[in-house]
């Protein structure tokens, strides 16, 4: 037998059928996710093995259905709910941030929300500032929500089941970049051997996607890509790049990141959302407190720069980090890495 | 040797003359089992899986982003 | 009601240049996109949702307004923008991404800003009630009688902001047109699968205002419904919600395969095209000629041609004017 190689829209689709036949729980509504399949082929095929009992296209109102879904989750059942985009959000913060993530807490315990909701993210094909965007650390931000980015159709599946199997709300936040869609660009490495049986993966672990002893480069979603293929242009000239795939923000791996950032001494952060308050400067806070020894050179980040998306292309790529930004960065960081030891 | 070929009849070729293999799933040489789904090809925004018609090594002749047609030979099988 | 010979000639010329416009776009943004059609090539990248069809919907309700009233419109704003008379070349300019567009090439197609109009629109479902609320109150507060149209979808009414829209704009009797253009579907989610009711305009009563119901597309009862709407609001009598039952000929985005959809409903619309039907109405009217027509449809032409070549021709903006304009 061969691998197994899916994208992860096929990938993350297959843990939801597979959830969806060993648990009469589980069911699916949101936009567009039934005839058409999503709009980013999150749940192609469901609606023919499933129903519309169970596969429910909605009205354009996710205050009221992701509402539903925590009053769902909350009465019993296993709700998978759509955000079509991130970027629409905001008509539905409330039932995400307040409810869905604090009913938990606020009851005690009493009552638990085991729901999924799922979004896609990412930008870079001219979609202007209210269909690009990332937001991870907007949810990150808020307790009681787990956040997973799967970066690969491996992650995808295994995340998707664990999110279903999750007793907490868990937001998975897919890269329409990496889906594997044939109607814009995408990634090849994002495509994985996945396995076909059921499989859940633990929460909370990084993944280390190249090994390196130069420099760390932590990333998360279509940025691993981009730092994997900023590490290949490093290696040529000598530099060895360890990338680190985040893979969930809630919960964290500092000491995953900890434990590359001691052994090369350097360390940059990349993310495709915005720069302050963002992911990059939660990671870099989490190594600099705990340990300031192991720094050979001040951590750098690249990220959104803190302006609304452009849609007008050399403004929107200007934006984007990419690997050649990644690698600039990078050397620049070993070269004073060295000129700071030269001074020690 | 089996060939990997585009079926006939997935789109309307009045319509759509030229589309496009968007994605192979799979490195050329890598082993793959039939009934996988080895390709994808993209007629405008309708997407169409190709799978491999049986166990072997993959050869792949038309990249990603190949025009290809109904019938057309895509690679094949070793 | 009467409708003036150049009203009636205003709206026709609209309606050819809207549906030109789109064909136009639609081919331009094809443009290398083709065999292989990723999103993110071509002179145009991104979504694209083209309105012919809905062109009624936009000359019948605009031929009532000034420019100083406002437009709030849906993600799919270019007829509407026609209507409302935002600058067609650097609206075009703005769709390709272009420094001399209307907002340097920051915004794109569901992005269109013209201050010039008093137009907007976003990308977002159901955004544009609190903006046109807004307008209408600064209208009120500053003591004109500018009124403000909030466009919107059959699949946006089922927003909470539509809602809480329409209930401030009654409740404060502010003058607010809430249009809804209802063109049956909600990317693939027909209307009778999002709504309770088959009839938006029956809301109306649970907020005590008028809803209008306009069947078949009908350029002429949009038309006198907006006429009596906007007069109303300009007296101080409150918002009206009049839905347009309206034709969507193309994909809800330019490349959408419409699997969900009939095969054979677009054809059915297009036998009931608003455009032939509204030039013969006028022409039987003896409002136009046939050569007044050709006329008409010839300059409609030259200004969509001429728009598009003056966005071609436009430079790009340089990358780092992304950091501009975040603050003024």
């Amino acid at each position: 037998m061969g691998p197994r190689n899916l994208t992860i829209a096929k990938a993350l689709t297959e843990g939801i059928a597979q959830e969806m036949r060993a648990d009469s729980r589980v069911f699916v509504m949101g936009e567009d996710i039934g005839e058409y399949g999503g709009i980013f082929d999150s749940t192609k095929g469901l609606l023919e093995e499933f129903g519309p009992k169970r596969v429910r296209d909605t009205p354009i109102s996710e205050t009221a259905f992701i509402g539903a879904a925590v009053g769902a989750a909350m009465s019993g059942m296993r709700p998978i709910a759509e955000l079509m985009f991130v970027d629409f959000f905001g008509v539905c913060m409330d039932a995400i941030y307040n409810l869905a993530a604090k009913n938990t807490y606020f009851s005690g315990g009493n009552f638990n929300v085991p729901m999924v909701l799922m979004t896609a993210t990412g930008s870079g094909y001219g979609d202007a500032g209210q269909h690009s965007q990332s937001l991870y650390a907007t949810f990150a931000h808020l307790p009681g929500l787990k956040v997973v980015v799967p970066s690969n159709a491996h992650d995808a599946k295994g995340f998707m089941i664990a999110a279903i199997r999750d007793d907490n709300p868990v937001l998975y936040m897919f890269h329409k970049g990496l889906q594997g869609l044939g109607w814009m660009w995408n990634v090849a490495t994002a495509i994985a051997d996945v396995p076909e049986e059921p499989y859940a993966l633990p929460f909370g672990e990084v993944g280390i996607r190249r090994e390196g002893g130069d420099v760390t480069i932590v990333a998360l979603g279509l940025m691993v890509h981009r730092a994997l293929e900023a590490a290949e242009a490093l290696e040529a000239e000598g530099i060895d790049a360890e990338v680190i795939d985040l893979r969930t923000l809630v919960p964290l791996d500092r000491k995953g990141v900890l434990h590359s950032v001691g052994k090369t001494g350097r360390l940059l952060v990349v993310d495709e959302d915005y720069t302050s308050y963002g992911v990059t400067a939660e990671i870099i806070a989490s190594v600099v407190e705990r340990d300031l020894t192991i720094l050979k050179a001040p951590p750098r980040r690249i990220a959104y720069p803190d302006i609304p998306i452009p849609f007008s292309r050399p403004m929107e790529q200007y934006a984007l980090p990419d690997a050649d930004r990644i690698a600039q960065a990078a050397r620049e960081l070993v070269e004073s890495g060295r000129q700071v030891g030269a001074l020690a | 040797m089996t060939q990997i070929r585009v079926p006939d009849g997935l789109w309307d070729t009045a319509k759509i003359p030229e589309a496009v293999l968007s994605q192979w799933l799979y490195l050329d040489g890598a082993t793959v089992t039939e009934g996988s789904v080895v390709a994808v090809v993209m007629a405008e925004k309708t997407e169409f899986e190709i799978q491999a018609p049986a166990d072997g090594t993959l050869r792949i002749t038309v990249p990603a982003d190949g025009v290809v047609a109904p019938g057309g030979v895509i690679g094949k099988i070793d | 009601m009467e409708i003036p010979r150049q009203r009636l000639l205003w709206m026709y010329e609209t309606m050819v240049r809207a549906r030109y416009y789109e064909e136009t776009m639609a081919r331009v943004y094809l443009e290398g996109k083709t065999p292989k059609f990723d999103i993110a090539e071509g002179p145009v990248p991104g979504e694209m949702h083209l309105s012919a069809g809905q062109e009624p919907c936009a000359a019948g309700v605009c031929a009532h307004l000034r420019p100083t009233d406002t437009v709030t419109a849906t993600h799919r704003p270019h007829h509407i923008a026609i209507a409302k008379g935002v600058d067609l070349k650097r609206m075009t300019a703005e769709i390709f991404g272009k420094k001399s567009g209307l907002s340097g090439g920051r915004g794109g197609h569901m992005h269109l800003f013209d201050p010039a109009v008093n137009f907007s629109c976003s990308g977002i479902i159901a955004e544009g009630g609190g903006p046109a609320v807004g307008a209408a109150l600064a209208a009120t507060m500053r003591g004109t009688d500018d009124v403000a149209v909030s466009y919107i979808g059959d699949g946006g009414v089922n927003q909470g902001g539509f809602h809480e829209s329409v209930n401030l704009a009654a409740l404060w009797k502010l003058p607010v047109i809430f249009v809804v253009e209802d063109n049956a579907w909600a990317i693939s989610v027909p209307k009778s699968r999002s709504a309770s009711i088959a009839r938006i305009s029956d809301r109306a009563r649970a907020y005590g205002i008028p809803g209008v119901h306009v069947a078949e597309n009908d350029t002429v009862a949009i038309y006198q419904a907006a006429g009596e709407a906007v007069e109303r609001a300009r007296k101080g009598e409150g918002p009206t919600l009049i839905e347009i039952e309206t034709f969507r000929f193309m994909g809800h985005f330019e490349g959408d395969p419409q699997a969900y959809r009939p095969s054979d409903e677009v054809e059915k619309l297009q036998q009931k095209d608003p455009l032939p039907r509204f030039k013969e109405l006028v022409i039987q009217g003896g409002n136009m000629t046939e050569g007044e027509a050709q006329e008409i449809e010839a300059r409609a032409k030259e200004n969509v041609d001429d728009a598009f070549a003056f966005a071609r021709e436009s430079a790009y903006p340089e990358p780092e004017e992304a950091l501009e304009k975040v603050f003024v």
